[in-house]
């Protein structure tokens, strides 16, 4: 299939999620999209799999002009879409879950279950992977639902299938078995959209790139041509290099002293130190139990063993609020269901964290409580028109600028940070850094989780790799690189994968 | 350059009038309620008839004020009616035991507290839905009384009575007492919500309880609290029912108020979702319940189809609200 995006233009409000794209996909093509967060690239691929409207532009499919793309009629036309996030039905078996929605019958309405199973083991034998079609679902590890995942968008015809950052959830091994299925896939003539954000993938799996960034569509070509410096310039539109945080490394004393902190199925036996004024960054892919010990510091989730030490003084970290009191703020990741009370108004959104820690009257003082909002707006640089509107009003990033807020107003000595880039925009990122960087300077250390490299290398003055609930690898800024992060990330030093050597990156 | 407008109307978009409209749209609806019921009865609007019109709505209002709490936080709570009966059958026990008022409302607000307290209890740490929670106590609440008063009524002594009935037939200036405290609790409840911190965090804890938490907020007793408050208040409602009616019956007292204080709550504005709405929506909700009824009797509806109108105001005002939200 050779698929042409002309000209394509999203638009949400006065947001240009998508900006007067060009993106084509040759005949059996593996394309690589690549973008950092929030640069269109999922926008673009639901206006493709017509899961949205584009505001301006055509899609041509072999040359044909399609009109008013859905998502029935792409899946007619052999588009097929891999979501990053799981769409199984867990309680079901992995044929139910695969003719879900397209379920064969017999003559008398019944469904026919001999032709569905006969037909699921063909597809996973064709993908080569050992799933029985009536396995429940739920018994499979995620990296396996993900597989299943791919062998449903192949039960019928498919001529274009666009993967969403399939190897997120993957292993090594399963990474390599996904590969061979994507080039029996293009043997067979089928064209393949990757968006990954891991460089090494792209290289060995994709021919050709194209880059979107903010929105609009920045160079496309071969990736023989390039190599990953350039592509990463690309990527974030200036050398990595001239963006090095400028910020002396810091020792200063211990202000946080976790130990052996354990909960069980998500993370074991985990010792580390915090100092002060330092950016402790903590990262991992998938499941390595990194969001949970962020709740788990924060008091918002039960311990099973291990102590966290401040000041001196244990934590009782079986109270949110004790643990505020205490000198401990967090900005939790998933702004939407984590941070935003969406009934309420900016100014009050603002001001929740305060009221619960600081205030110690029975009274709300309005006056009081709009001079600390125009202090606050000033510190963090929150945009907005009326901060009696709500906050649901605002931009991502303005919205994370409140919540960030929220917690500058309580002076805490250690902030959490759970992925606080989340969604925004690359402008509201950079503030969100450069305050990172202000509230170390000043004596605040800062724990920093993500799973964006970028965001460690700019930032963090220490980065801890995390991998099936255990710290894997301690780096300082002089061993800190992506490969590095990625190495120990992947547990490569653990397991021996597939016959492959592995060296380490030095 | 554009020059500045002289026109003090130029700001005022219609997306602005639409959004105080809807702020204030118990208001708009109460008048308009009152509009039609002025034209079918001129006299309607007279002072005579508002001020009995709140009195027939306070002892429900009363009760409404409590379940618009249980509603922000993104609750309910169905025992409200039951809590009536059986705080106001042992208060004629205790009113006829010591002949004192004042040791009667206190009984009445702390028992209604404490049976707020075991809905709240059940809820925040049984962690069970509060419909199913307080569906159960209502139906064990009700029964406790029926069984103690074998079915009978509870009536109050006729020695205290003469007196007693005073507090809700009195009046002070021609303002009906009854109309005087239903006012006088309105005006402490929206204080509470809107300018303490409990208020603040019953707003939170409705729209996104897992954001609440996370902001250092205690959830589980924000929602022990607000069953508390509609309990005690549940409590002086009985108290004035006991007041007004110098007789409880165990088995019919308080029957369905809970729908009636929902209805009010609805029809006053506040998310049935949770999150949003104010007080006084359901201060003129329950008017306007009570003026549907009126309508209804004045229109000759028989009094069975009572039922189905409150239930179709209820199902009409949330599908408004549901238009609204997505929009």
């Amino acid at each position: 299939m050779i698929l042409e995006m002309k000209n394509i233009s999203k638009y949400f409000g006065p947001v240009k999620a998508v900006d007067g794209v060009n993106f084509t996909v040759g005949d059996a093509e593996i394309h690589g999209l690549l973008g950092e967060n929030g640069a269109g690239k999922s926008t673009l691929m639901n206006i493709l799999g017509g899961a949205l409207q584009p505001s301006e532009g055509q899609i041509f499919i072999d040359g044909q002009l399609i009109e008013e793309m859905t998502i029935h009629k792409a899946s007619q036309l052999g588009i097929k879409f891999i979501h990053q996030e799981m769409n199984l039905v867990n309680d079901l078996m992995v044929y139910e879950n695969l003719f879900l929605g397209q379920e064969i019958a017999n003559r008398f309405g019944m469904l026919d279950r001999k032709t569905m199973i006969a037909r699921s083991k063909e597809v996973l034998d064709r993908i080569k992977v050992d799933i029985k079609p009536q396995e429940i679902v739920t018994k499979l590890e995620p990296s396996r639902k993900q597989l299943v995942e791919i062998a449903r968008e192949l039960l019928f015809e498919a001529k274009l299938i666009i993967m969403d950052e399939p190897t997120s959830a993957l292993t090594n091994k399963e990474i390599d078995i996904l590969f061979d299925i994507m080039r029996g896939l293009k043997a067979h003539g089928l064209s393949i959209i990757f968006i990954s954000h891991k460089m090494p993938e792209l290289f060995e799996i994709c021919e050709k790139y194209t880059v979107l960034r903010d929105g609009k569509f920045i160079d496309s070509g071969y990736f023989k041509d390039i190599d990953e410096q350039k592509a990463t310039k690309l990527l974030v539109g200036r050398s990595i290099v001239e963006n090095k945080q400028v910020k002396e490394y810091v020792n200063g004393p211990v202000v946080m002293q976790v130990e052996g902190l354990t909960c069980n199925g998500h993370f074991e036996g985990l010792t580390f130190e915090l100092h002060k004024g330092e950016v402790l960054a903590i990262t991992g892919l998938h499941g390595d139990g990194s969001g949970e010990l962020s709740d788990a510091l924060f008091g918002a989730r039960h311990v099973d063993a291990g102590t966290v030490t401040m000041h001196g003084k244990q934590l009782n970290l079986g109270n949110i609020r004790k643990v505020m009191l205490a000198g401990v703020g967090m900005v939790p990741r998933n702004r939407k269901e984590r941070s935003i009370i969406k009934d309420m108004s900016i100014l009050n959104n603002l001001s929740i964290a305060y009221f619960a820690v600081k205030h110690h009257k029975f009274f709300i003082n309005k006056k009081e409580e709009v001079e600390r909002f125009r202090h606050s707006q000033k510190v963090t640089n929150i945009r907005v028109g009326n901060m009696e509107d709500y906050i649901t009003s605002l931009s991502g990033g303005n919205q994370q600028k409140v919540i960030v807020s929220r917690w500058l107003e309580i002076n805490s000595d250690i902030y959490i940070l759970d992925n606080p880039t989340q969604g925004i925009d690359v402008s509201a990122k950079f503030e969100i850094y450069k305050l990172i960087g202000e509230l170390a300077q000043g004596g605040k250390s800062l724990i920093l989780f993500t799973p964006e490299f970028q965001e460690i290398y700019k930032i963090a003055d220490r980065c801890l790799v995390m991998y099936e609930g255990q710290i894997n690898a301690e780096l300082d800024r002089a061993h800190l690189t992506e490969e590095s992060v990625m190495y120990y990330g992947t547990g490569a030093n653990k397991e021996g994968i597939n016959g492959k050597t592995i060296t380490k990156p030095v | 350059m554009e020059k500045p407008s002289r026109n003090p109307f130029k700001n005022l978009t219609w997306e602005k009038i639409w959004s105080v409209a809807s702020k204030y749209s118990y208001l708009i609806s109460f008048i308009g309620l009152l509009a039609i019921a002025t034209i079918i009865n001129p006299r309607y609007s007279s002072y005579a008839n508002l001020s009995t019109l709140l009195l027939q709505a306070s002892i429900i209002g009363i009760i409404a004020l409590g379940m618009a709490l249980v509603i922000i936080a993104g609750m309910i709570d169905l025992s409200v009616g039951s809590i009536v009966a059986l705080v106001g059958g042992l208060g004629v026990v205790v009113l006829n035991a010591t002949g004192n008022a004042w040791i009667t409302l206190l009984f009445c607000m702390i028992f209604g507290a404490l049976l707020g307290t075991i809905n709240g209890l059940l809820v925040a740490f049984g962690k069970i839905a509060p419909f199913i929670a307080t569906l159960a106590t209502m139906s064990a609440y009700r029964s406790i009384i029926v069984q103690i008063g074998q079915g009978g009524p509870f009536n109050i002594n006729s020695d205290i009575e003469p007196w007693f009935r005073m507090i809700a037939a009195g009046n002070v200036l021609g303002v009906p007492n009854l109309a005087l405290i239903f006012i006088a609790l309105m005006i402490v409840v929206v204080v509470v919500m809107t300018r303490t911190k409990f208020g603040r965090y019953v707003y939170a804890v409705g729209s996104n309880q897992q954001a609440a938490r996370l902001a250092g907020i205690n959830v589980n007793m924000i929602k022990i609290i607000c069953f508390i408050i509609t309990g005690l208040l549940a409590g002086i409602s009985a108290f004035l029912l006991m007041s007004r009616l110098t007789s409880i019956t165990a088995a019919n007292a308080g029957n369905q108020f809970e729908l009636d204080a929902i209805a009010g709550v609805a029809i006053g504005g506040i998310a049935m979702t949770g999150g949003r709405g104010a007080i006084p929506g359901s201060f003129f909700g329950s008017l306007m319940v009570q003026m549907i009824e009126g309508i209804l009797i004045a229109a000759r509806i028989p009094p069975f189809l009572d039922g189905l109108v409150k239930g179709g105001i209820i199902i009409f005002t949330v599908l408004l609200q549901r238009r609204k939200d997505e929009n």
